[in-house]
């Protein structure tokens, strides 16, 4: 009997087994490989992001953050911020973590996006690395430091401040006091730098130089907010802005007491129209307009401006969420606490549990001076690879439209009355309109003093929201700075 | 119209292809040379010290190996020799590449007084390929022809069937030996060592080839009997029963490797072995069949029996690894909760001191804890190379546990990448069809069964483990032949290598011709 025919048999098998390997070998290292390199669990592509040089972020023909060869093995490159303190709330910081743009845009920077890889597929092919692509924010440089200096100069505390350009959504300043330098945490300052972002990290208290004060935090936004509560009742209860309002004395149904107006003379006497109202910023006849509203009406009014939820400025990048909350978790027992009829009368000024990040109050400015449309608000203008073509462009996006044209063009005339007539006259000389605003923030603590506005007063192109902290009113703290900002911005 | 194998014989010329044979082997020198070179050029700059120790120390070797062969067995197989100086030089390179990092790491970690990592170690490995090519050259040379078989004290591959029992009560032994406490070694979880004068030894190893020569020899006996008697029930002819009493031992036997030794590699190469030994001795389907059906059956129960968790892990874990990363606890739902670092029960068991937080943590939640850590970083070394690979010395294959050992294939598919795979499994494939290769031309059963089982195991073994490490199948430890670190797998398989080397030798010199050109009557000497 002969065994060949069964030891051919054999042999094909074999051979069936290493084709079975061969096809894995190939499926694993061929169309797995780039999952693999980016599960979640390897390593890896954060030890990897040293070896490759890191694109560029500019502004406005600045170089903000570049990276250079460190002459070292690891990290191989190290990355440089221009002005770390002044641009750091857009560019964030780099370590292998990141934040910010360098967060958002890490997989472009890093040279490891599809859009990069596809288009130098040879070079992937060859093993040769792909270079990261340059970001291009969309924020003016010069605006930019001369907000950071007048920020810092205005506050005893914390200060913001955030512009946007009203029909593309562009975010051409977003300034914080304090700040911190990315340089110290770079990768080129290896543990050092580590130790110190975790010192950052860790920081008690109020300040926490790592979450920006335009963006990431939020403040009681005061008498700004009186913007968001008119617009609701003019869409809502279909007043305009010379409806007769009340703006005399208001007593709170629950506690009997009275809410007092700041003066109780000129359009806060009595009765006035809606745009008296809103110059001379009457607080009883927002707080009796929210009342009448409900707060279940002002917080689904509200979220139509961006408010009670996390607006994505870029992909991952979300601003902190503004909110008019109608109900709060105390933070000691965990019991939920409605806004009842007192709370929601402080809410329509801006008091109680309403917060708002200076971009949200510049998105509130943006959809008055823009006939009622908000624009999603953008960091990054355009992306190239080092060969100079074009991987991304910002594309104007409507965000939402809160109000019609007609209420968004009386609100925008109400706002220049405030600087023509109202609390800011101070600041004539800016031609800027806005609404100011001051907020108390409990016994011991500085007030949050605001403007909010656009400008040029007429045919706007800017929208704005500023805030400082320390002791006195918004409109002779915060506008003034906003008055510079602007100029700086326009200049051109 | 005679065999294939006559078919073959008739037309192979009886050529030595010796030359063929040498040029291969400079070419498996300059590959060897080159990857030490590359190595050296991409770390340091420059080209390495270990370039002419290591690489010249493995010329010299492989040519003294090659002399040996083309003088004493010149009908030899062209390709195994240089083959298998490929592979293992392509091995050392590696094994000189991580020892380059990992001995580093080592000395930081003695250094600073933590837990120092296995290291790779190039000088012995560079030894035991000393040893083993030794091996074969001995092996070459004091094993004869198989025509010599009858001459007093010769040693030819065909002796050992005289021996058939004797050398399947030596496997047996061998497989025990690391279960006998005092000589045994548990070493990495794996009780599969002993301990002899200081040296770890694999004895599975060397049974792998005694098991081989006991099947062969006890097939050759029985194979009349087993392929020509039985009941036929419809399209399948079954065995008699006093015929299927040796399956059923090997099954036996190889139920045991996985339940006390837990190892279902081993278990699967032993008894795939027999299984495919068995068809080409009998030639019959239903032996396979109720060969694959028996092990299916005891794989079954395996994965019911609770103590035997652990198979059902390893398959758990062969379907979906994320959930084990870093420690992945089974709850006998069949859930897998993750006790990685990142777990606030691991930090709790860790402020409390525990030695394992991930072991202690899965306890309290009524699990079976596994890990699948080493498995997907051998993964993501694969994914990091890609096609092309980063390139020998330029990749960082020591990030992987195990990196020159179990999981020596993924270093090389990170440095080397894909096409470096492809190639290093087409080697394994040409050194099997041609091992099967001699099979077919050889003139006896027993050769035949010989040289189709050696070829055939090996073919298995690069399987389980390759297939095991790329996720083809759970990963169970084994050595890669020539490539992973360590003394007994490296002495073994170049002694495979020689047997084959002697087989083909054998098979494929001319046959004794009768003298017939010395005149009309033939005189016949009759002293």
């Amino acid at each position: 009997m002969n065994m060949d025919k069964p030891v051919r048999r054999v042999a094909i098998f074999a051979l069936l087994l290493f084709f079975g390997l061969m096809a894995q070998v190939n499926y694993v290292q061929g169309s797995q490989a780039e999952a693999l390199r980016t599960d979640k669990n390897n390593r890896r592509q954060y030890a990897d992001v040293f070896n490759a040089p890191r694109g560029q972020i500019t502004a406005g023909g600045q170089v903000l953050a570049k990276s250079d060869l460190t002459g070292k093995d690891n990290p191989k490159y190290g990355r440089t911020y221009k002005d770390g303190l002044i641009f750091s709330p857009a560019t964030g910081f780099f370590n292998g973590g990141a934040s910010k743009v360098e967060m958002s845009y890490n997989s472009l920077l890093g040279g490891k996006d599809k859009r990069i890889t596809q288009q130098r597929w040879f070079d992937t092919f060859i093993g040769k690395k792909a270079e990261g692509a340059d970001v291009e924010l969309a924020l003016d440089p010069q605006a930019q430091s001369l907000a950071y200096s007048r920020l810092k100069a205005s506050t005893s505390r914390r200060a913001g401040a955030a512009v946007v350009d009203i029909e593309t959504g562009a975010i051409v300043v977003l300034a914080s006091f304090p700040s911190f330098n990315p340089n110290e945490v770079a990768p080129q300052t290896g543990l050092k730098g580590g130790k110190r972002l975790e010192e950052l990290e860790n920081q008690r208290g109020v300040i926490k130089p790592l979450i920006d004060n335009a963006m990431s935090q939020t403040f009681p936004p005061g008498s700004t907010f009186k913007t968001v509560t008119a617009a609701i009742a003019m869409e809502q209860m279909n007043l305009n802005s010379s409806s007769i309002v009340n703006t005399g004395q208001l007593v709170l149904p629950e506690s009997n007491r009275p809410l007092p107006n700041s003066h109780d003379t000129g359009q806060c006497a009595g009765r006035a129209t809606l745009r008296g109202a809103f110059a001379e910023s009457c607080n009883t006849t927002f707080a009796e307009l929210a009342m009448q509203m409900t707060i279940e009406r002002l917080n689904q009014g509200a979220s139509k401006f961006g408010f009670n939820k996390r607006v994505e400025i870029e992909p991952d990048l979300f601003a902190a969420e503004s909110d008019v909350p109608v109900s709060i978790k105390d933070p000691k027992t965990g019991e939920t606490i409605q806004t009842g009829k007192d709370g929601t009368a402080r809410s329509g000024i801006g008091q109680e549990n309403v917060r708002a990040t200076p971009l949200q109050m510049a998105m509130v400015a943006q959809a008055v001076a823009n006939d009622g449309k908000i624009m999603t608000p953008h960091l990054v203008e355009k992306v190239r690879a080092k060969d100079q073509s074009e991987l991304y462009s910002a594309e104007p996006k409507q965000y939402s439209q809160p109000l019609s044209k007609d209420h968004a063009d009386q609100l925008a005339d109400m706002m220049r009355a405030v600087v023509t007539e109202g609390t800011a006259k101070n600041l004539a000389q800016f031609n800027i309109a806005g609404k100011t605003g001051t907020a108390e923030q409990g016994p011991g603590n500085p007030n949050a003093r605001w403007f909010m506005g656009f400008a040029p007063m007429e045919k706007p192109k800017y929208a704005f929201a500023v805030v400082t902290e320390g002791t006195g009113s918004g409109g002779e703290a915060a506008g003034p700075v906003a008055g510079a900002i602007m100029q700086a911005v326009l200049r051109k | 119209m005679g065999s294939i194998g006559e078919q073959i014989r008739a037309q192979v010329p009886f050529q030595r292809r010796n030359a063929a044979s040498l040029v291969l082997l400079v070419f498996a020198m300059v590959l060897t040379l080159s990857a030490f070179a590359e190595v050296g050029l991409a770390r340091d700059g420059r080209i390495p010290a270990g370039l002419f120790g290591y690489g010249g120390a493995l010329a010299v070797l492989a040519f003294a190996a090659f002399f040996v062969q083309s003088k004493f067995a010149p009908y030899a197989d062209p390709l195994l020799l240089p083959l298998a100086v490929a592979l293992n030089g392509i091995g050392l390179a590696m094994i000189y590449r991580l020892d380059l990092d990992t001995s580093a790491d080592k000395q930081t970690a003695l250094v600073e007084g933590t837990v120092a990592k296995d290291a790779a170690d190039a000088p012995s490995q560079l030894m035991w390929t000393f040893v083993g090519i030794a091996l074969f050259v001995i092996a070459v040379l004091i094993m004869r022809d198989t025509d010599k078989t009858d001459a007093p004290l010769s040693f030819t591959p065909k002796t050992a069937q005289r021996y058939t029992y004797l050398i399947g009560l030596g496997a047996i032994i061998l497989l025990l030996l690391p279960i006998v406490p005092g000589i045994g070694q548990q070493i990495n979880g794996a009780r599969v060592w002993i301990n002899i004068g200081g040296f770890s030894v694999q004895p599975g190893e060397f049974a792998k080839l005694l098991l081989v020569v006991f099947f062969a020899g006890y097939l050759v006996n029985k194979r009349q009997a087993m392929s020509l008697i039985g009941k036929k029930i419809g399209p399948i002819s079954l065995p008699r029963a006093r015929d299927l009493g040796p399956i059923m031992v090997i099954w036996i036997f190889c139920l045991g490797v996985l339940f006390i030794q837990k190892d279902l590699g081993t278990a699967l190469l032993y008894f795939g072995l027999f299984v495919s030994m068995l068809y080409i001795a009998t030639q019959r389907v239903s032996w396979v069949v109720i060969g694959v059906g028996l092990l299916a059956v005891g794989i079954f129960i395996a994965t019911l029996l609770p103590f035997m968790g652990h198979v059902n892990q390893r398959i758990s874990i062969w379907q979906n690894p994320t959930p084990y990363f870093d420690g992945g606890c089974m709850l006998e739902s069949g859930r897998v909760v993750p006790v990685n670092p990142d777990t606030e029960i691991f930090k709790r068991f860790q402020a409390q001191g525990s030695e394992s937080p991930g072991l202690a943590a899965c306890a309290e939640l009524g699990g079976d804890y596994s890990d699948s850590a080493q498995l997907m970083h051998g993964l993501f070394a694969l994914g990091q190379g890609g096609v092309l690979g980063t390139g020998l010395g330029q990749g960082e294959p020591w990030k992987i546990p195990l990196s020159f050992s179990d999981f020596i294939f993924d270093s090389m598919g990170e440095e080397l990448g894909l096409t470096g795979l492809m190639a290093l499994l087409l080697i394994y494939a040409l050194i099997v069809q041609r091992g099967m290769k001699t099979a077919v031309a050889a003139r006896d059963p027993f050769l035949k069964l010989f040289a189709g089982g050696v070829s055939f195991v090996l073919a298995l073994q690069v399987f389980v483990i390759v297939g095991g490490v790329t996720k083809l199948i759970p990963l169970t430890g084994l050595t890669t032949p020539f490539l992973s670190q360590g003394g007994s797998s490296m002495m073994a398989n170049w002694i495979l290598i020689a047997i084959l080397v002697r087989m083909s030798h054998d098979a494929r010199k001319p046959a004794p011709q009768a003298i017939q050109d010395e005149g009309m009557t033939q005189v016949v000497s009759l002293r």
